[in-house]
Parts: structure tokens; sequence; C-alpha cells
């Protein structure tokens, strides 16, 4: 099949969150309508892959009760129930807009694309524009490396290595996992990186960390690294995200578009929600 | 512990993951156990460790057994302390059950939590193995994946040096899909009707049984270039053929089974 050719390296969008999103937040849609406003179609397709549950229904209910009505053409992928389709992965990875992966077990989320070929799929998505999203797992995995329970005890983990760097999640709501990054960091098995607060989204333009948001207030990141043995601490302040406001943020975008997803979100109430 | 026979039962179809009124493949399986209370560990990995699943298998196996699972997906959850030595667990059962699902996703899993290595130790300390579907692929050096888009050969865990394909007669393209990727390259090996079990001691094909009367199995090779299909002789477990020898035909007449069957079996791809 004929694939979409390489963008410039800006054009490459990611969005990484320490949690939040349907999944996580069922009454605030302020991240997941980010994400929708990081590409440039009226209506965007959006493939969920809820792989690091193990393709639950509840994920891929949640998926559907949050994309179902809004501007958008939404799908998911089961890698466990895949029989029913006749698409190639490959097919449909490369027709979409956006690529969301859920939250579970990052041991078993890589394990299971790479057994797919999905990995190499996704990295050449990401070259050619697709944007790339996700939280907990799905997140942590397209940087060097994560800090997973997928195995119990919270441990480093490599990622796909998309993005420079290590994530740490959950840092509000699982802080169990932050000594584990920082004893890593510290100690050099780790590069530096953020650590995210539930509801935290970090837009990287290529490699560059362009913009922090978050869908409550108070939620909050850091940057750490190690300086000779030393830890390094730099908080963010992540932007809260209002209804109307992302799309603007980023330009680049129809004036026509903003309107229409301005009037949808008003048509439904929505956008002025907090948690 | 004493060292028994290496043994896997690979299910074209079958057991409680599909057959809900009969429970002669899983009976046929424990038989095979010879323990009083066997214990048995099922593997949901395949399905994504679904609920409902693990549900059926306790719902089975708990009456009569030591049962037990593990879930790769909920290790953060600790269910009862018994995944924190995954190898431990599993090579002190009598039975591990694999179920169905995405063979792929499963063994890409299986890899990434160290379980090939602990199946396979399990398997020569004579732990008994045995799946439907997935849970049968899994065994064999090569099978044939059709869970998305064309069906494919996928590397098993090589247990057993063969190939496999499962729901032999579900899918009336299946057939001619095997015999291809055999003309293709794939090893040869054994195919298996919903509801036909392939008995391996050692490497070695002991048995083939069915909980349905007209049940089939074939060993699938290629011969000078040519895909040769012999029909197995296969037990059908259920009444004695002697009490309803009406029933015991057409398990060893599978060849003549349908006018459609017959003739695709003399054709060589």
């Amino acid at each position: 099949m004929s694939r979409p050719p390489a963008v410039r390296i800006e054009e490459r969008l990611i969005l990484a969150m320490g949690g939040g999103g349907f999944t996580m937040e069922p009454n605030n849609p302020l991240l997941d309508d980010y994400v929708l406003s990081l590409t440039r179609r009226t209506e965007p397709r959006i493939l969920f892959l809820p792989t690091a549950s193990g393709d639950t229904t509840a994920q891929i209910n949640a998926f559907k009760a949050r994309f179902a009505h809004r501007t958008c053409v939404a799908e998911h992928v089961s890698l466990f129930r895949m029989r029913e389709s006749t698409r190639s992965l490959e097919e449909i990875v490369f027709a979409q807009d956006i690529v969301y992966a859920g939250g579970g077990s990052m041991r078993n989320l890589l394990a299971i694309w790479q057994a797919h070929g999905l990995d190499t799929l996704l990295l050449d998505a990401w070259k050619s524009g697709i944007v790339l999203a996700g939280l907990s797992a799905g997140a942590m995995c397209w940087f060097q490396a994560g800090v997973t329970r997928s195995s119990g005890p919270p441990e480093a983990l490599a990622g796909l290595g998309l993005l420079e760097g290590s994530l740490t999640v959950h840092a509000d709501g699982e802080p169990e996992r932050l000594p584990v990054w920082l004893a890593g960091v510290r100690s050099g098995e780790l590069p530096g990186g953020w650590a995210l607060d539930d509801g935290v989204g970090l837009l990287f333009r290529g490699k560059r960390l362009d913009r922090a948001v978050s869908s409550r207030p108070g939620a909050g990141a850091q940057r750490v690294d190690a300086i000779a043995g030393e830890l390094v601490r730099t908080r963010l302040e992540p932007e809260l995200l209002l209804g109307d406001g992302p799309a603007r943020a980023l330009g680049g975008l129809d004036e026509a578009v903003e309107e229409l997803r301005r009037v949808h979100r008003l048509r439904r109430g929505i956008g002025r929600g907090g948690n | 512990m004493p060292s028994r026979a290496p043994q896997i039962v690979a299910l074209g179809g079958g057991g409680f993951s599909t057959e809900r009124d009969g429970t002669l493949l899983d009976d046929y399986v424990l038989s095979l156990v010879g323990a009083d209370r066997p214990r048995v560990c099922f593997l949901p990995t395949a399905s994504g460790d679904a609920d409902h699943y693990v549900v059926r298998f306790y719902r089975r196996f708990s009456p009569g057994c030591e049962a037990s699972h593990v879930s790769l997906f909920r290790r953060d959850q600790g269910t009862g302390g018994l995944e924190d030595d995954l190898a431990t667990h599993l090579l002190s059962q009598d039975l591990i059950y694999v179920g169905g699902g995405n063979v792929l996703s499963m063994l890409g899993a299986w890899r990434a939590h160290g379980l090939d290595a602990i199946l396979r130790k399990a398997w020569r300390r004579g732990i008994v193995l045995c799946g439907p579907s997935a849970g049968s692929l899994c065994w064999f050096e090569q099978a044939l994946s059709a869970f998305h888009g064309a069906p494919r050969p996928v590397r098993g865990l090589g247990l057993l040096p063969y190939s496999n394909c499962v729901h032999y007669d579900a899918e009336p393209a299946r057939r001619a899909e095997y015999h291809r990727a055999v003309a293709e390259g794939m090893c040869g090996g054994f195919a298996a009707d919903d509801g036909v079990a392939l008995h391996f001691r050692g490497t070695s094909l002991a048995h083939a049984v069915s909980s349905r009367a007209n049940g089939c199995a074939y060993e699938v090779r290629a011969d000078a270039g040519k895909v040769a299909e012999r029909s197995l002789e296969v037990s059908y477990l259920g009444d004695p053929p002697t009490a309803e020898p009406k029933r015991r035909e057409p398990a060893l007449g599978c060849a003549a089974r349908t006018p459609a069957r017959a003739a695709h079996e003399r054709v060589a791809v």
C-alpha cells in the first residue's frame, strides 16, 4: 500500500499524558479534545490501541463513549480479537490522523506491538505526521524508558525511543514509582526526563517539548536530570486547558475549524467542565 | 519430582472454551495427569486475560482440581501473591491449560515475562500442556494464524517439530491456506477440526481423540513438491461405538464426509 510521505521533524507530534483522558477522567474531556485539536483535519480519524490493557471491553467502551459523538471518525484495533478484520494493520494505521494508546502493562504493550510489527508501523506513522498520543503505558512507550509496574513492583523499562529521555506517570496517583525513577536517573540507569501527575500532558514537536497542558488545576510536572551525580529538579507549570483554547494556541488551524469545534462543544454543553 | 514423559494435548478447538455442554476433551486431558486433585493453572494470555474466560475456567476446573490462573496483564494487582514467582508456581502444576485467542500477542507477552522458557522446562518435566486454538498452535515449530488479514505462518515455541493448523473444518478456506503454506515452505504438520485433540508423547503423535463423532485430523506434508494430506484415525470419546454404531462411521470416514472435501483432499497444490 502507498504511505504518506515523511513530514519535517517539527510536524511530528506526540502527546504524552501522565494519566487522564477518557479512561481516567470520564467527566473531563479536556485532554481528549486537546488530542483532537492537534490535527488540521475538520474531522480527524482517531485510532485507539487498547493493547496495554489486554483490549479490555471497559477501555474500548470508554473510548467509544468519549469519541463517538465528537467531530471525528473513531475506531479501535484489537490485537486479541482481530478475527473479523480484513484490513492489515498497516492499512488501518496509515488511514489515521491520530493514534491513541491506552494504559496498562507497558511490558506487554511493547512485546505485543513488536510481535505484530506495530512498533515499526507506529514509528513510520509518526514520521509521516500522524499524531501519536497516549497515557500511562501508552505515554511512556514513546520515550527511551519508563517506570512500569507490569511485573508487580515498579521497575525501569526501555521504550521505543521516539522521544529522548525517560518518563514516569501518575506521579501524584501512584507515588511509589517516583523513588524508582529518581534512583534510576541518579545512577545513570535512566536518562533524565519528566514526571507527570494525572491530568498532565506534554506535547512534543519532533523531539522538543513544546507545551505542557493539564486538565485540572493543581496537576503538576517536573523535569529531573542528574548532573554530577546530583538530581536537579525543575518544576513545569502546565497550562490549564480550557474548552476553547488549545486549537488557537497551536496555530495553523482554519478559523472555520475552530468555529465548528466551538459550536459542537457548545451544543453538547462541554468544554467548561472541570473534574 | 519423578520424571514423566513430556505430553502436549493440542486441541483444534473445543474444551471448556467453546463446548458448553461437553467435558470429553477436558476429561481426556485430566485423565493423563494421574492425580486425585490435580493442580491446574490457566494461562488466558491469548485472550488478553479476558475476565469471562477466567471465570469459565474456574467454573469448569475448581470443583475437581486445585485451580489457579496467571494473568500477565494484572501483575501489578498481585492476585494472591501467586504471581510473585511465575516459575515456581507454574513448575508446581500437573497441567497447564492455555486458552485461545491471538497466538502472536500471546507469544509476545510470554517472551516478555520469560514464560517461554518456563513452559519449555515444564514440558520437559512432564507437566501436561494443553489448549485449544492459540493454545494448540503455540507448542509447534510453526503455525498458521489467521487472526488479521491473510493467514500467515507464525513461529511457535517449537516444542513439537511440526506445523499446526486449527479449526480445520470451521472455515472453508482454511485447508487450502494450510496446503499453500506447506507448499511454500512451512514444515509439514498436523491439522485438527474443532473438537479434535492431538495428543503428543514426547514429539510423537500418540492419539487423536474427539468430542464429536465426526471430528477429523490430518497429517499434511510436502512430498516431492506436492502437498499430501492423510487422514488420521480419530477416536471418538463419547458413547462407545458398539452402543451406537451409526456414530462411528463418520469418525473413520473423514475423507468422504462431503464430496467437496473429499475432492479437495486429492488436490495437490
